[in-house]
């Protein structure tokens, strides 16, 4: 019984390799121990000491997702890359959530969210999921399944929604509160819907997405409700990068939460802006219970 | 009363929501892609019997119901109250028909009932999963006739409807589930 899903997994990661063989992705590794913690506002890093027996004592960070080195690589022309490993998250609880999980994260030039859409349904089918695929806007589950307008209304707004709702109003910025309507109102209809994209998101959670016409050039992928991917048309500039690390540190400082230095390693690679390309990480172990 | 952190509601956990003691049903945690952690949690209303979902913020806190469920049997209905006892102290209660009228037509005298009480006020009763009933009025049916599908109504002892075979006759005894309103067989 064990060992059957030692092989599934196996094979599925066998099945991964070969599909970016073929399209000459290159696979990598970065490394997982971090100088620098993560800004993102809701992800926590996991700390260790290190090095104190020889009195050269540091503070260093397990990776919460290969993004960065990977771009690095990006920046410095390594061409279209995978990469398949562990990522290590502190503060997480739940079925779905662990605090160490495997992680496909994959980048393509040259390639729009949509292309990128197409590919990794190519990949899905490639393993064994033949389903039906949903494409829908951020706006259009929105206004199909809950009557709001998602890209115009007001926090004030969707604060009185949420209120009606018997819900926390309890949000500093509208992100959470869309989020929580999200949470609330929306995924739950996606559990109908097997293999299904959202795409396009509110530029308040554009994070590291470019935002284009009013939207974040985003998407999610949702396997029967469950969020398994996450993929960006990735910003390319340094200051790009640079002001949202500002204002990312700015929100966790509200929560009284660990603030990141900024990754000067990170930034003084990009010198030259990243090349146009899209990027998504796939959550390997949803994945797989997805997958029979 | 004890306040609980979202991230500690285990199914069956008594709280107060809405002014109302709830029972939690199910806790799934949802965290999206770049956002921050909630819980969408589905619960009954241990007071209106309505099953509702509410989505919190993980790490909000909620206060406990002082809830309690006793094994009580019930004895009779003297018109105006119903009373039950608790076979082990023999301590009675003594429940007033809004608590009763959803289930008054599975009450059998004698029968255990599952009595939910909120601050030592019955709440709710749920009668055994399985009772038996006698059959007050139904139409005759014909000897023999097993092939029916549909049944017939029939009303029993306790006021309540049923649909029953056709081979059921007056004062017969049957078996029903209290769950989902249904005939299971002759007692």
């Amino acid at each position: 019984m064990m060992r059957n899903s030692l092989i599934k997994k196996q094979l599925i990661i066998q099945k991964i390799r070969q599909f970016f063989r073929e399209q000459e992705v290159l696979e990598v590794q970065t490394p997982i121990l971090q100088n620098t913690s993560t800004s993102d506002v809701y992800i926590d890093s996991i700390s260790l000491t290190i090095n104190t027996d020889i009195g050269i004592q540091s503070i260093q960070y397990l990776h919460t997702s290969p993004e960065l080195e990977m771009k690095k690589l990006l920046a410095q022309g390594s061409g279209d890359i995978y990469q398949i490993c562990q990522v290590f998250r502190n503060n997480e609880y739940g079925e779905q959530n662990f605090n160490e999980f495997t992680l496909l994260e994959y980048y393509r030039l040259g390639f729009d969210i949509h292309q990128l859409m197409a590919d990794m349904v190519n990949l899905l089918q490639m393993l064994g999921i033949q389903d039906k695929v949903y494409q829908l806007s951020y706006a259009q589950v929105f206004s199909q399944y809950a009557n709001i307008d998602i890209l115009n209304i007001d926090i004030v707004s969707l604060k009185i929604i949420a209120s009606r709702l018997g819900l926390s109003t309890d949000f500093i910025w509208i992100e959470d509160l869309q989020m929580l309507l999200f949470v609330h109102l929306i995924e739950p209809k996606l559990k109908n819907l097997p293999l299904c994209f959202i795409y396009d998101y509110p530029k308040s959670q554009s994070t590291l997405a470019k935002v284009k016409n009013q939207v974040a050039k985003r998407f999610e992928l949702y396997l029967n409700g469950v969020e398994v991917a996450n993929g960006y048309d990735e910003l390319q500039t340094k200051d790009e990068y640079q002001q949202v690390f500002i204002c990312e540190n700015n929100k966790r400082k509200q929560f009284s939460k660990l603030i990141s230095q900024v990754d000067v390693s990170f930034l003084s690679k990009l010198s030259k802006p990243l090349p146009q390309c899209t990027g998504v990480a796939i959550g390997i172990n949803r994945l797989l219970t997805q997958i029979n | 009363m004890d306040k609980y952190s979202i991230n500690q509601f285990k199914n069956g956990l008594k709280l107060m929501l809405d002014s109302n003691p709830c029972s939690i049903l199910n806790n799934e945690i949802v965290k999206p892609g770049k956002g921050q952690a909630f819980n969408r949690v589905k619960f009954k209303d241990l007071i209106t019997g309505k099953i509702l979902i509410k989505t919190f913020k993980s790490g909000e806190f909620l206060e406990g119901a002082d809830v309690m469920e006793l094994d009580l049997q019930y004895l009779y209905n003297d018109g105006n109250a119903w009373n039950f006892m608790d076979p082990h102290s023999f301590e009675q209660y003594i429940i007033d028909g809004t608590i009763v009228s959803g289930v008054k037509g599975y009450l059998v005298e004698q029968d255990i009932c599952i009595v939910t009480l909120w601050n030592d006020h019955p709440i709710s009763i749920t009668p055994p999963n399985h009772v038996i009933l006698e059959v007050f009025d139904t139409d005759p049916g014909l000897k023999g006739d097993t092939v029916g599908t549909s049944g017939k109504p029939a009303i029993m002892n306790t006021g309540i409807v049923l649909q029953v075979p056709l081979f059921v006759s007056i004062g017969d005894k049957v078996k029903v589930d209290t769950r989902i309103n249904e005939y299971v067989g002759r007692a």
